[in-house]
């Protein structure tokens, strides 16, 4: 068995207008075998910058840790909250570093600019390769079903209700395919928009198909 | 045509009578099966299907990956006997279908579950389901259950070595009173009062152990099936979907329910979420 489907688990972004959400599942289990369904997958790094991590579950808390350290060092040197373009090269940096013994995780990072509020989503690779895109950014176990929903759901520049409803939809069903994500409950932290992040949704899936 | 392939009749004994077919072409001879015709599959010449068949479940070679996922269980106590399946089918890690039907109803008073390899099981059951109606117009009277798991054990020793999955259990009335044998792959076949089936069944002992009695009641025994498939399927990543539950009475088998898991756990674990 692969080391990253050990643990299981999936975590994605959108982007709308003037709003990004992110989600992830919340099962922490070893291989067939669920432990606990409270798993936090995503973190906050910012007042409006948050960061999703899928992949082994061990790597998920050191990486989360180790990235909170040394944010907090960049805060208390710069004297302000970091930009997500420069918080996604931190992040490529930490990986890097192991090139060659590597974090097995896929990092997912969502939000908004702390002075211009411009949206931001990009997602890495095990070592640090970053990639920002336009619409939406997905991994984990279930990848290629969440790219199958993404594909087909998401819009340009949709209004915050719209995204409300596009973001956890994708993820119930693409959830219900994958056995190491599915059943466990999946926790949206919101849309985050420049009013702040509006609602901590969580809820179990079940099968909609 | 039916009379004929009961019989025993046709191309295939004039082959025989003559010696021309290589024996290589026919399967080896199979005892399984009372009739006299043989159960043959097309197989490549010059092919041995057990040598070739362990190739593809070595390590490391092109590996066949049999789909195991599933939790099963049955149970005997006063009132008859309780089978509970679940309705995943995986390959993999992906989710095939969440609403199979696992249990295979061979006579109103024969059941038999499945769990392994789909295929297998889906092809064994049917094959049992045919050979317990032809043993029923032979003989008069249906087949006791005993006699039915043998003639399926007897289809797994004949196919040994070869790779089939399957652990099935087979529950039925008869003038013995009920009956529940669990037959599997290796041509095990063990007559029980309770057992569980596929990756889960750890999961539903250890639910079935703690709250099982001999003398629990119908609705008793409703609730302590659909607990145990409910907290499996909970744990275990390749069982899900709904519960189809069955109880096996004197005058033969009834649906009892089929349920939604993830609403049973909601139940059960009630401000776990």
């Amino acid at each position: 068995m692969s080391i990253m489907s050990y643990n299981g688990g999936a975590v994605m972004a959108m982007r709308g207008k003037d709003c990004v959400a992110i989600a992830s599942d919340r099962r922490f289990g070893v291989q067939a075998q669920m432990v606990t369904t409270d798993f936090q997958k995503i973190f906050p790094m910012g007042d409006r910058l948050y960061i999703g991590l899928a992949g082994l579950a061990t790597d998920v808390q050191t990486v989360s840790q180790r990235l909170k350290f040394r944010l907090n060092l960049y805060e208390l040197k710069e004297g302000r909250q970091i930009k997500p373009k420069t918080f996604m090269s931190m992040v490529s940096n930490l990986l890097y570093e192991r090139r060659f013994g590597p974090y097995y995780i896929e990092p997912v990072i969502a939000g908004l600019d702390p002075k211009t509020f411009e949206p931001f989503i990009c997602s890495l690779d095990l070592i640090g390769c970053p990639m920002v895109t336009e619409d939406f950014v997905v991994s984990g176990t279930c990848a290629e079903q969440m790219y199958g929903m993404c594909e087909s759901l998401w819009e340009p520049d949709m209004e915050r209700q719209a995204f409300e409803m596009t973001c956890p939809v994708s993820r119930i069903i693409e959830f219900d395919r994958m056995s190491t994500t599915v059943d466990s409950k999946w926790d949206s932290k919101g849309i985050i928009s420049k009013d702040g992040r509006c609602g901590n949704n969580t809820a179990s899936s079940k099968s909609m198909i | 045509m039916a009379l004929l392939d009961v019989s025993g009749f046709g191309a295939h004994s004039d082959l025989r009578l003559f010696g021309a077919a290589p024996k290589h072409f026919l399967d080896p001879q199979n005892h399984f099966t009372f009739s006299v015709k043989r159960q043959e599959f097309a197989v490549p010449v010059g092919v041995d299907p057990s040598a070739f068949l362990r190739s593809c479940s070595r390590e490391g070679g092109v590996s066949i990956d049999l789909n195991h996922g599933t939790t099963t269980l049955a149970f005997k106590f006063r009132h008859g006997v309780i089978v509970a399946v679940d309705s995943r089918a995986s390959s993999g890690s992906y989710i095939a279908s969440k609403d199979v039907n696992k249990v295979i109803e061979i006579n109103p008073y024969l059941l038999g579950t499945m769990s392994g390899c789909a295929a297998d099981c889906q092809y064994w059951e049917r094959l049992l389901a045919k050979e317990c109606r032809l043993y029923k117009l032979r003989n008069k009277e249906r087949i006791s259950v005993s006699a039915a798991s043998k003639l399926l054990s007897n289809m797994m020793c004949g196919y040994r070595g070869m790779g089939l999955s399957m652990g099935s259990m087979i529950c039925g009335w008869d003038k013995k009173g009920p009956g529940l044998y669990y037959v599997d792959e290796n041509g095990t076949r063990l007559s029980g009062r309770m057992f569980s089936t596929g990756c889960g069944n750890s999961y539903a002992y250890g639910v079935m152990d703690s709250g099982y009695r001999e003398d629990l009641t119908v609705e008793e025994a409703y609730e302590l099936g659909r607990r145990a498939i409910a907290h499996a399927t909970h744990r275990d990543a390749y069982s899900g979907g709904v519960i189809n539950m069955y109880h096996m009475q004197e005058d033969g088998w009834i649906k009892v329910c089929q349920e939604d898991v993830s609403e049973l756990i909601h139940k059960y674990r009630k401000g776990m979420f």
